[in-house]
């Protein structure tokens, strides 16, 4: 078992470059997304929430295999099962993004749109000086459990065939005899990957003194 | 680019949706009540006078928070029989999930209990109440409607997680995607309809707690 | 006059701190005692030993006749005949004026939900409330919140009624409010035991003083004679830096 934890250290690192890009352009996407939801041509903003809802709705295991097995039939391009994770993590990532930059953007107050608009703000403007810095000190903490989220989900990965820690665990185990110290191993890494990343949110949390971690429950995974 | 959908190939399948939909229901609505009672023992130790108690209940949470749900399936489905207990899947599953969701679940309680002024307790005290009076008239009111909505995110999330129990060979909404798509090659097919479940399922609690929250709190009480 | 209340060497301790370090006093029925003294000497603590909601470590409480054993089911026959106002009103945020008064009665002790009711509606005028009987709590003022507390109280009809500090949370416009219901009480006879700082309200109202200081009794007697001479140093410069 031993012999192996170097292999299942690197797994991990995949794991995290897994995650870590899922969430990169999860946090895109939501952000766009938050933007349209703020328009105030309707249908614009009937489509932001119908796919919100959509992918709070839809488990991400779903999501994940109409990546791998749905995509290439419909559209007729063959995803690698890393491709296809990473789209259906940020798929579901933006999603949960695009509610908590909008709540950070909420939290900025009505004044200071005024104010920059009186000072001859464009819009651009005003989000790219004065909002946005604002509400990043509102939107960090959060971001941090929806990265958590998806370090977590990440570990669905492996039904598709994407060989990252989970199944890298699993691999293990079965070349090992079947015991079940791998799987307490892969619990283990992840747990301590995870709690130190939480750390760093509730540090953020601390340094910003923004609200509780409230906002990351129900993100079950 | 010319994938016709078809819903004829499936037909024949749809029986054994009813059936896979009835389990994921079962399975979600169980590990709910489960989690919410387990969830309140983690939540009541975590405010114990003892430090031990406290810490045990503190480790708890961090533990099934940082946790993939699908590793903890994995451990419990593969450590029991290693321990000499033989699991169904079925409730093994339900073990992975409950044991995963109390941790939320007592964070959400512990969260509503904080809630609660100390005063609060105190002056139902100081009116002769007994512990169980206190509980039924003035504590329990209150950690309900801070607790609502932060439960029904939380029912919300056991149903969707409860997809996981299809990789312990659960026979849920999921694995019937799975297997029906793979015998079938209609993918496509069944992950729409599957993922129609799911939403149904999910909007249904959504905007039930939406109603139910809105006749149960109509009064113009703000706290 | 008959004797409801006696303290006899209370001791009490928070860890290695004492808080009150041998309180005794008898009060009988229709005094009203006034409790004074610097913050933080053990003057909230020393109500909250008589309903039994902190336990003493020493000396012994009685509330006509019977001990005062806190932690014990005996100490809820107590609490149902004595009264509390606190600082912050405590009132329960989900339930309306009305239902916060009727809560009691109806749970604690067992009554008729329609004779409660009627009594509550009295209770509400004697307060001077009527017109925001459904309201709820965060939608009251302060001095409004307090008299809708002190209507909780009474609903019980309580043998002794505990009040701390109850306009210190209140604005100063509503203090008078408060000050004029429990003027009201007074005259009514009933047995109050008060913390305050509204020197001249206890001077007015009060039957007796009692200065505290570091959890010990300093000083008692006859509150218009303390506060225009009180005869230890001690109470004589509270008393005339709280008096301006
Ligand atoms: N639960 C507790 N644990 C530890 N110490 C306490 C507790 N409650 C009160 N104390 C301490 O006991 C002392 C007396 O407190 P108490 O509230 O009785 O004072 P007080 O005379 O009512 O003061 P104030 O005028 O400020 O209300 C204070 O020093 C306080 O810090
Ligand atoms: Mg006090």
């Amino acid at each position: 078992m031993i012999a192996y934890l170097p292999l299942m250290l690197r797994a991990a690192g995949t794991t995290l470059w897994l995650s870590w890009l899922a969430m990169l352009i999860g946090a895109f996407g939501g952000t766009l997304l938050a933007l349209v939801h703020m328009q105030r041509i309707a249908p614009f903003r009937w489509l932001a929430i119908a796919y919100m809802e959509f992918f709070r709705s839809v488990p991400i295991l779903i999501v994940m295999f109409f990546a791998y097995y749905g995509v290439p039939l419909v559209l007729g391009l063959d995803l690698s099962p890393f491709a296809a994770a990473t789209l259906a993590l940020a798929l579901h990532a933006s999603a949960t993004m695009s509610e908590v930059v909008r709540a950070g953007i909420g939290s900025v107050g009505h004044g200071q749109w005024e104010a920059a608009q009186a000072a001859g703000f464009t819009w651009l403007q005003t989000m790219r000086h004065i909002i946005a810095p604002q509400a990043l000190r509102v939107v960090l903490p959060p971001s941090i459990g929806v990265f958590i989220t998806t370090l977590k989900e990440s570990s669905l990965a492996s039904i598709i065939g994407y060989i990252e820690l989970t199944r890298t665990g699993l691999l293990v185990r079965d070349s090992t005899g079947g015991g079940f110290a791998p799987l307490l191993a892969l619990g283990v890494l992840y747990f301590l990957i995870n709690y130190a990343i939480s750390q760093i949110g509730a540090a953020l949390e601390r340094r910003f003194q923004t609200g509780s971690r409230i906002e990351t429950v129900g993100a079950m995974a | 680019m010319n994938y016709t959908f078809t819903l004829r190939t499936i037909y024949p399948y749809l029986g054994e949706l009813w059936q896979a939909a009835a389990v994921t229901l079962w399975l979600s609505s169980l590990a709910i009540v489960l989690s919410i009672a387990l969830g309140a023992g983690i939540a009541v130790l975590r405010r114990s006078r003892l430090r031990l108690l406290r810490v045990l209940g503190a480790v708890y949470v961090e533990i099934m928070r940082n946790t993939p749900l699908l590793v903890i399936l994995y451990v419990v489905y593969f450590a029991a029989p290693a321990i000499g207990i033989r699991l169904s899947s079925f409730v093994a599953a339900l073990l992975g999930l409950t044991l995963n969701s109390a941790g939320y679940m007592a964070e959400i309680l512990r969260a509503g209990l904080i809630a609660v002024a100390p005063g609060q307790f105190e002056a139902a005290q100081s009116q002769g109440m007994t512990g169980w009076q206190v509980f039924r008239h003035v504590v329990f009111p209150q950690v309900f409607r801070t607790i609502y909505a932060p439960l029904g995110n939380q029912v919300i999330a056991v149903i969707l997680a409860s997809s996981l129990a299809s990789a312990v060979a659960v026979e849920d909404v999921a694995s019937w995607m799975q297997t029906v798509g793979s015998t079938s090659f209609r993918f496509f097919e069944t992950f729409v309809i599957a993922a129609i479940v799911y939403l149904v399922l999910c909007q249904t609690v959504n905007i039930a707690r939406l109603l139910i929250g809105r006749w149960l709190f109509r009064q113009g009480a703000t706290r | 006059m008959s004797e409801i209340l006696a303290l006899d060497g209370v001791v009490k301790r928070f860890g290695a701190r004492t808080i009150l370090d041998g309180i005794s006093m008898k009060v009988s029925a229709g005094e009203i005692v006034c409790f004074v003294g610097p913050s933080g000497t053990g003057k909230s603590t020393l109500l909250r030993c008589v309903n039994g909601l902190e336990p003493i470590q020493g000396g012994s409480i009685s509330f006509e006749g019977a001990p005062v054993l806190a932690q014990t089911a005996s100490i809820r026959a107590v609490r149902r005949r004595v009264g509390m106002i606190f600082q912050h009103f405590n009132l329960y945020p989900h339930l309306t004026a009305l239902e916060n008064v009727m809560l009691a009665p109806v749970v604690v002790h067992g009554e008729a939900r329609a004779a409660v009711e009627a009594r509550a509606r009295g209770l509400f005028d004697t307060v001077r409330l009527s017109h925001r009987i459904n309201a709820y709590p965060a939608q009251m003022s302060g001095g409004e919140q307090q008299r809708v507390a002190i209507a909780r109280a009474l609903c019980t009809n309580p043998h002794l009624l505990m009040f701390d500090e109850p306009t210190s949370a209140l604005d100063p416009e509503t203090v008078g409010d408060v000050l004029g219901v429990m003027r009201d009480l007074a005259r009514e006879g009933r047995t109050m035991l008060v913390v305050t700082h509204e020197i001249r309200f206890a001077a007015e109202v009060g039957t007796r003083m009692v200065f505290m200081d570091q959890g010990r009794i300093v000083e008692e007697g006859d509150p218009r004679q303390m506060v225009a001479s009180a005869s230890t140093e001690r109470a004589r410069q509270f008393l005339g830096a709280i008096n301006h």
